[in-house]
């Protein structure tokens, strides 16, 4: 089943020049993990604010083509109706604290209270993303008094509660350290197990070639590619677009091992290790 | 170039930051890792006079640094912060990389030579008369190191310089941390990204609860397995890689690994 | 987390009681003696409050807040006091100064007024959780945006102090001298500002769309992780407070 459908999609922001869009089109299954990448400015938090309505209803500037989110024509909802099928997470955990809460559990409380949830369901449905993310020991802090990582899974388990299909995330670990990164990973994994459609744009590779089903590859607000990770970082002209692949495929290259049977590099740890041993039998 | 002993800070008294720490620096470049809170950002602001020491000493060139404010400090010791605009504080990008050589009283038409030097290291000496925020992110976070760079400082720090960089920032980055050491400068770096750390530092210090937990070469650091472990630090890619073929050597970049693949057959 | 709310945390008959009631009673404390201006009436309500003060068990943080206020005040005596023009009967002097009768009096009401102003203002603010406060009025069908803006600010101040901070070092390490005498101080802040302004603009919007994508503008009927809590005496305070007020108009018109 198709969840997302982008149809010829074209987006400005007002003031600016040039388009940060242009002419993008794929569609996205239901509990696919999409990986979007491509270097600095060639459109990702735009195609990630296209998703959840941000783009064009929060900026305005000219949109011309169609999104389909679950059903719904982005143009045409308004982003609180589309936050009910659709998600987003940001990349700065601080900003996205609300400020008007005490609590991590009131911080989580606080989209379901102006979605309407009755009050019943919102403590089950707290508890609920509380246990899911591990943050359960934390539910009484102040929200600003928490870790980066801590904060990131706070703001994560404040949008699954709300209970969209579709998780859209940018850059979600750019700010964490190692450790607090791989928190959020596991948890948007396990997310991904549960059936709910994630859409992540991030630099680092070797996590999207961990992680995620296909990648999308962006280049001045244009598809090049959408394809497995195997495939994208198995392209020769990744540099072109300002990339460097997983450097467990950049040393299988540089040795010309590829996956037995197949024209691709490998592109996680555990895959090099398996083509490397079996090179040397 | 600046020896530190014995140093011990806290914010509040219920929990010290830093204890005890003997460290001695010369002019290999150094990688400061270990997790959020583990003290690495406090013992930057300790040494460049932004905070003052519980107990303990910093001497810098056979100074010692708690008779000085962070001003004085500030001509021997540059350090880029993290967030680029936390520190832009001019209208044109030449006044901004000119702000601080002025405030450390050089002359204004050496100031000029300076910044302009400096920001040919980051490629925006095209760019002179345009307002620092009209640059992308990775472009001013490459103003700010600019800034610090045409101070001319012996000693520069870093604090995460690739954080939202793409591979081209980070291209330039390594560039600029190159040209640095070969003008025999300290450059010295906060950071989580353990690739870079494995291509461009010579020394690193791993950092975990306020303590000192690894210092050594940058190869040594990543060959103690169970202590990087401790200090929820990981090798870089290519290192575990090697480890996993069972690699005697510990390995830091691609080019290491080929070669030493080709020397090496996996046991059966 | 530092917030810059005075509020303070205790179990109290006052903590207690509906943060409504307790802002009614702040026009009720403020009319009444402007309606009956005696000085039994004017002493009365400082008593009452100060009781309410006692039994909230918070009358410590008032002290710096009378403190401040004292200070003014006891200008507004000295000057009163002395230079009033109304001024006519002596009723001592020290030294070449000489006090009368009636701007001391005058010095009086005024500042029985401002210590009854803040005293009724401080029952409400040292005893009411901000949030609740807000809550309470949002049930009561004051704007959930002007609400959010309200509590916000008393987190989102300490915030751009840290971030104030941070700019500072940012300076110092640039070589600027931040420290030492008044008019170094006002020429490092001047460069501050820009940093500042564009931060908070910049964490603004972001924060803006992080809320929009909580459903901040949602069109359903807003609901409540807390059951709205239910006072006792609520609507009778309220009542009796209303009535005093009545009584006290009808006294001062018709007696």
């Amino acid at each position: 089943m198709k969840k997302i459908i982008v149809e010829g999609l074209k987006y400005k922001y007002p003031l600016a020049d040039s388009l940060a869009l242009n002419d993008v089109t794929f569609d996205i299954k239901q509990g696919e993990f999409i990986g979007i990448i491509g270097k600095n400015l060639a459109g990702k938090s735009t195609l990630c604010q296209a998703l959840v309505g941000l783009v064009p209803h929060f900026y305005k500037g000219a949109y011309g083509g169609k999104v389909i989110v679950d059903g719904l024509e982005v143009k045409n909802h308004s982003i609180a109706d589309l936050s009910l099928k659709v998600g987003m997470v940001f990349q700065n955990p601080f900003t996205q604290v609300t400020g008007s809460k005490t609590t991590v559990y009131e911080e989580i409380a606080f989209g379901l209270e102006n979605i309407g949830i009755p009050r019943t369901e919102i403590i089950e449905r707290i508890d609920s993303v509380l246990d899911l993310l591990n943050i359960e020991q934390v539910k009484d802090h102040n929200p600003f008094d928490l870790s980066g990582g801590q904060m990131q899974r706070m703001a994560i388990a404040s949008i699954i509660a709300m209970k969209p299909d579709i998780l859209v995330l940018d850059e979600p670990t750019s700010q964490l350290d190692p450790a607090g990164s791989e928190e959020v990973f596991q948890a948007i994994q396990s997310l991904s197990k549960q059936g709910i459609t994630v859409i992540l744009a991030e630099h680092k590779m070797e996590k999207i070639a961990q992680y995620c089903d296909r990648v999308l590859l962006l280049n001045n607000g244009k598809v090049v590619d959408f394809d497995t990770p195997g495939k994208i970082f198995s392209r020769e002209d990744l540099e072109g677009y300002g990339l460097t692949a997983p450097v467990y495929t950049r040393v299988c290259k540089a040795l010309g091992v590829k996956k037995a049977g197949t024209d691709e590099y490998p592109v996680t740890l555990e895959e090099a290790e398996r083509v490397l041993r079996g090179d040397g039998a | 170039m600046i020896k530190i002993a014995n140093l011990s800070f806290s914010y509040n008294k219920e929990t010290r930051v830093l204890s005890g720490i003997n460290l001695e620096f010369d002019r290999r470049s150094t990688a400061i890792i270990g997790q959020n809170g583990a003290g690495k950002t406090t013992l930057v602001k300790l040494m460049k006079g932004l905070l003052k020491a519980d107990e303990g000493k910093i001497l810098i060139h056979e100074h010692d640094v708690s008779g000085k404010t962070a001003a004085q400090l500030a001509r021997t010791i540059g350090l880029v912060f993290q967030n680029p605009n936390d520190q832009i504080f001019k209208r044109t990008v030449l006044d901004e990389v000119m702000f601080g050589p002025l405030n450390i009283k050089m002359d204004k038409q050496t100031a000029k030579e300076k910044a302009i030097e400096a920001l040919k290291m980051v490629e925006l000496d095209d760019k002179l008369e345009m307002n620092p925020h009209d640059l992308s992110l990775s472009e001013k976070k490459l103003l700010c190191i600019a800034s610090v760079v045409a101070m001319d400082t012996d000693i520069i720090i870093f604090d995460e310089p690739t954080i939202a960089q793409d591979h081209g920032g980070k291209e330039k980055i390594r560039q600029i941390i190159q040209a640095l050491k070969d003008k025999n400068k300290l450059v010295m770096t906060i950071i989580h990204d353990m690739d870079f750390v494995a291509e461009n530092f010579e020394r690193t210090i791993v950092f975990n609860d306020g303590q000192v937990l690894l210092d050594g070469e940058t190869r040594d650091v990543f060959s103690q397995k169970e202590l990087l472990k401790t200090a929820c630090v990981e090798a870089p890619g290519i290192t575990k890689l090697a480890e996993r073929l069972g690699f005697k050597d510990t390995v830091l970049t691609v080019d290491e690994f080929i070669n030493m693949k080709k020397t090496y057959s996996p046991p059966q | 987390m530092k917030s810059i709310s005075l509020y303070e945390e205790k179990a109290s008959f006052v903590h207690d009681v509906d943060p409504i009631t307790k802002l009614w009673y702040i026009p009720f404390a403020i009319l009444i003696p402007i309606i009956l201006p005696s000085f039994t009436i004017s002493f009365l309500f400082i008593g009452l409050s100060l009781v309410l003060l006692l039994g909230a068990k918070v009358i410590r943080k008032t002290i710096p807040v009378f403190g401040f206020v004292f200070l003014i005040l006891i200008t507004v005596v000295l000057i009163q006091g002395m230079f009033k023009p109304e001024n006519e009967t002596v009723l001592f002097q020290i030294g070449p100064l000489t006090m009368y009768k009636e701007g001391l009096l005058f010095a009086l009401t005024i500042t029985l007024r401002v210590i009854n102003i803040i005293c009724a203002f401080m029952i409400l603010v040292l005893t009411t959780k901000p949030s609740d406060l807000v809550e309470a009025l949002v049930r009561k069908g004051m704007s959930p945006r002007i609400g959010y803006v309200i509590v916000s600010v008393f987190q989102i101040i300490p915030e751009m102090m840290a971030t104030m901070s941070t700019i500072t070092d940012a300076q110092r390490a640039r070589g600027m001298e931040t420290e030492g005498k008044l008019l170094v101080r006002i020429k490092a802040f001047i460069p501050l500002l820009g940093p500042v302004v564009l931060g908070s603009l910049i964490n603004t919007k972001e924060r803006a769309m992080a809320l929009e994508v909580r459903g901040f503008n949602s069109q359903a009927p807003k609901t409540y992780l807390y059951e709205e809590k239910t006072y006792q005496f609520s609507k009778v305070l309220q009542i009796g407070m209303l009535l005093l007020t009545m009584a006290a108009v009808s006294w001062r018109i018709f007696l």
